[in-house]
């Protein structure tokens, strides 16, 4: 017998027992639906946890802490597999001020190298990277540290900060003498960049960022206005490292984290926090993927009745057929057919109806949360569902591999049919 | 030309444990030949449906063989007899055992699409087959729309349709008024004359077993003294 026979013989019986068909698919439909929709809120809130994890910070960077960072050190890590560039800045320690046209900022600066910061990611809104050492590239946030301190203001308003453009300005650097009666030496730093601001709307970046090179005749420019350090105490240092090693690929984060670690640095990146999440959640999902497996477990009773019902009610049909010359394997196969007809087809609509479910739990739950809480129209940023196509994958196999089971017995009892018997059965 | 050869059975009835035997058929042995109506007769319990289901292949036998042109039967297993039926053998009811939810046509069909024949030859068969026995006109009808002598026409059409050398009939008349018994029974004697197929026909009825070239009389799982008679 054909496949396409096959088919055209199942579908046949199924249409006149259309009935009670339906309410085996509708039971598996319902098993299915409801296995997808609960594991689909697990993906959900894995999804948004992780999302709010990865977007407060640049997935590929891992942050490097070290008593002793030195540019040596830094370069050997350029030199390890996966690594794209490593970032090494030295955050000023002492007070410095920047001054533009009377305006004046405390300074928040850092000196650092342009050429590893731009293959890291680092990105202009204006402007282009510094090519000698009195060109600097200031943080999106930097013109409101700008404030006129002369300026007369009432009692509980700001001062006016710097409204023009900053591009092209040069801004004049001092530090704050440490010395009392001393006068800093003082740099003309010209602005040649503005960096993007961060994507965060609460982020905010004042930076100055000043290139390597300037950092020697500075830090003499600051000793002189220094006092000289007594006897026994140790000096603050004129600099703080702070070193990034960007990796190329997010897969390969793990493994520059693990090497970093393994050569006795201290090391953060979001991997570290990314595989505990995972970690929880894979038992999550794995736990609500059982919990909807029980419900579809109970709809395969369903199959597995309708399934008997159906072989028992065709027994003469059987016996006819086996008498006719059909083998016990076409007659296994034609009611296993059935049985999984059921399991596909109940598959296909609960897959459809589980994104309408998902679509309208996304839609109407945020709105009635945020309601119950009394917040107007915050945006939660909650994901409640998200069926992604491994979860209907599983879902899947689950159904179908159960309709399938519930199917076998059936069909074997049918494939046991006695000839004789079944020809003098009467229906 | 079927041979058999020793044929023995029994069933085993009552409860589990205590199950006693019943002999059915107790040492058989004889042949059909190619082209011939064989008739097999013999009184309820006589034991005739029981050999007509191993020579059918319905049925392992506890002892003997049955050999078909010198194939045997009883060497094979379920799904060798199957497929070994489908190739050789028509089967005639006494039921009809039409499939209640195929027409006419589709019933007639059946055995083709279980072979596996290309839809359109089947369809052209059966199509031929309807027109010469003179169904066309019932094609489309469902079996419960059809008479008895109508329902046995399409089984007989069906037992056909594969063209086997040999048809089993089981009480082929059996559900059918006299008249009607009249109009199956030329029929198969005309398509045993015409196209040479070997009938076995299982029957109580003197009547039908007179159409035979050859009939056997079963009493008690044997065969009758004198039971065999030739037709010339």
């Amino acid at each position: 017998m054909s496949f396409k026979d096959q088919i055209a013989f199942v579908r046949q019986h199924i249409r006149r027992n259309r009935l009670r068909v339906f309410m085996t698919v509708l039971a598996a439909t319902m098993g299915t639906a409801f296995l997808i929709v609960l594991a689909s809120v697990g993906f959900g809130l894995h999804k948004t946890i992780k999302d709010e994890v990865l977007s407060n910070q640049m997935i590929t960077q891992v942050e490097v802490y070290s008593e002793e960072l030195t540019d040596a050190k830094t370069d050997a890590m350029k030199e390890m597999d996966h690594v794209k560039s490593v970032v090494h800045r030295k955050q000023l320690s002492p007070t410095a001020f920047a001054e533009l046209d009377g305006y004046t900022a405390g300074l928040n600066a850092y000196f650092t190298d342009f050429s590893e910061e731009e293959t890291s990611g680092f990105k202009l809104a204006e402007g282009r990277f510094p090519e000698n050492p009195g060109e600097i590239v200031v943080g999106s946030g930097f013109a409101e540290q700008l404030s006129d301190e002369k300026a007369t203001v009432k009692e509980g308003e700001e001062l006016p900060t710097y409204k023009e453009a900053l591009l092209g300005k040069t801004v004049t650097f001092r530090f704050d003498p440490l010395e009392e009666g001393a006068v800093s030496e003082e740099w003309p730093l010209k602005i040649v960049g503005i960096k993007e601001a961060p994507g965060k709307d609460w982020a905010f970046d004042g930076y100055l960022y000043m290139d390597n090179r300037l950092m020697p005749e500075m830090e003499k420019g600051f000793a002189a206005v220094s006092p000289e350090p007594e006897e026994g105490v140790e000096a603050e240092p004129f600099t703080y490292p702070q070193v990034n090693v960007y990796v190329d690929k997010l897969e390969n984060v793990k493994g520059v984290t693990t090497a970093l670690k393994d050569d006795g640095y201290s090391v953060y990146s979001v991997s570290e926090e990314i595989e505990q999440l995972d970690v929880f959640f894979l038992a999550l999902k794995a736990g609500l993927v059982f919990v909807g497996t029980i419900a579809i477990l109970i709809a395969s009773i369903g199959i597995f009745n309708t399934m008997t019902m159906a072989v028992t009610e065709r027994t003469r049909e059987i016996g006819v057929m086996k008498a006719l010359g059909a083998g016990p394997k076409l007659i296994q196969r034609l009611f296993l057919m059935e049985s999984a007809w059921i399991g596909i087809v109940g598959t296909a609509i609960a897959v459809v109806i589980s994104y309408g479910v998902s679509f309208a739990a996304n839609a109407v739950l945020p709105v009635i949360v945020t309601a119950a809480l009394g917040e107007d129209g915050a945006d939660l940023g909650v994901t409640f569902s998200v069926i992604p196509w491994q979860l209907v994958l599983i879902a899947s196999a689950i159904s179908l591999g159960v309709a399938m089971i519930s199917g076998w017995r059936p069909a074997r009892k049918a494939t046991k049919t006695d000839v004789i018997g079944a020809l003098r059965h009467e229906l | 030309m079927i041979e058999v050869k020793g044929l023995a059975h029994s069933f085993r009835v009552g409860k589990k444990g205590k199950e006693t035997e019943v002999p059915v058929l107790k040492g058989l042995t004889l042949q059909a030949a190619d082209g011939e109506i064989v008739s097999i007769v013999g009184r309820s319990g006589s034991g005739k449906s029981t050999l007509l289901h191993i020579l059918a292949g319905f049925l392992q036998p506890d002892r003997g063989q049955v050999l078909v042109d010198g194939t045997d039967l009883t060497a094979m297993n379920e799904a060798q007899r199957a497929a070994y039926r489908l190739d050789h053998f028509g089967f005639v009811f006494q039921n009809f055992q039409l499939m209640p939810g195929l027409t006419a046509f589709e019933n007639v069909e059946l055995p083709l699409t279980l072979k596996g024949v290309p839809a359109t030859e089947r369809r052209r068969k059966v199509e031929e087959l309807l027109e010469s026995t003179g169904l066309s006109d019932i094609r489309s009808h469902y079996p419960n729309e059809l008479s008895g002598g109508q329902q046995q026409r399409v089984g007989i059409a069906r037992a056909l349709i594969t063209e086997p050398p040999i048809i089993f009939a089981d009480e082929p008349t059996g559900s059918l008024d006299s008249e009607t018994e009249q109009d199956i029974l030329l029929l198969i004697q005309s398509l045993n004359r015409t196209y040479g197929i070997t009938f076995v026909i299982i029957t109580h009825d003197d009547e039908v077993a007179a159409i035979a070239d050859r009939t056997y009389r079963m009493h008690d799982g044997e065969l009758a003294e004198g039971g065999l008679r030739h037709v010339i």
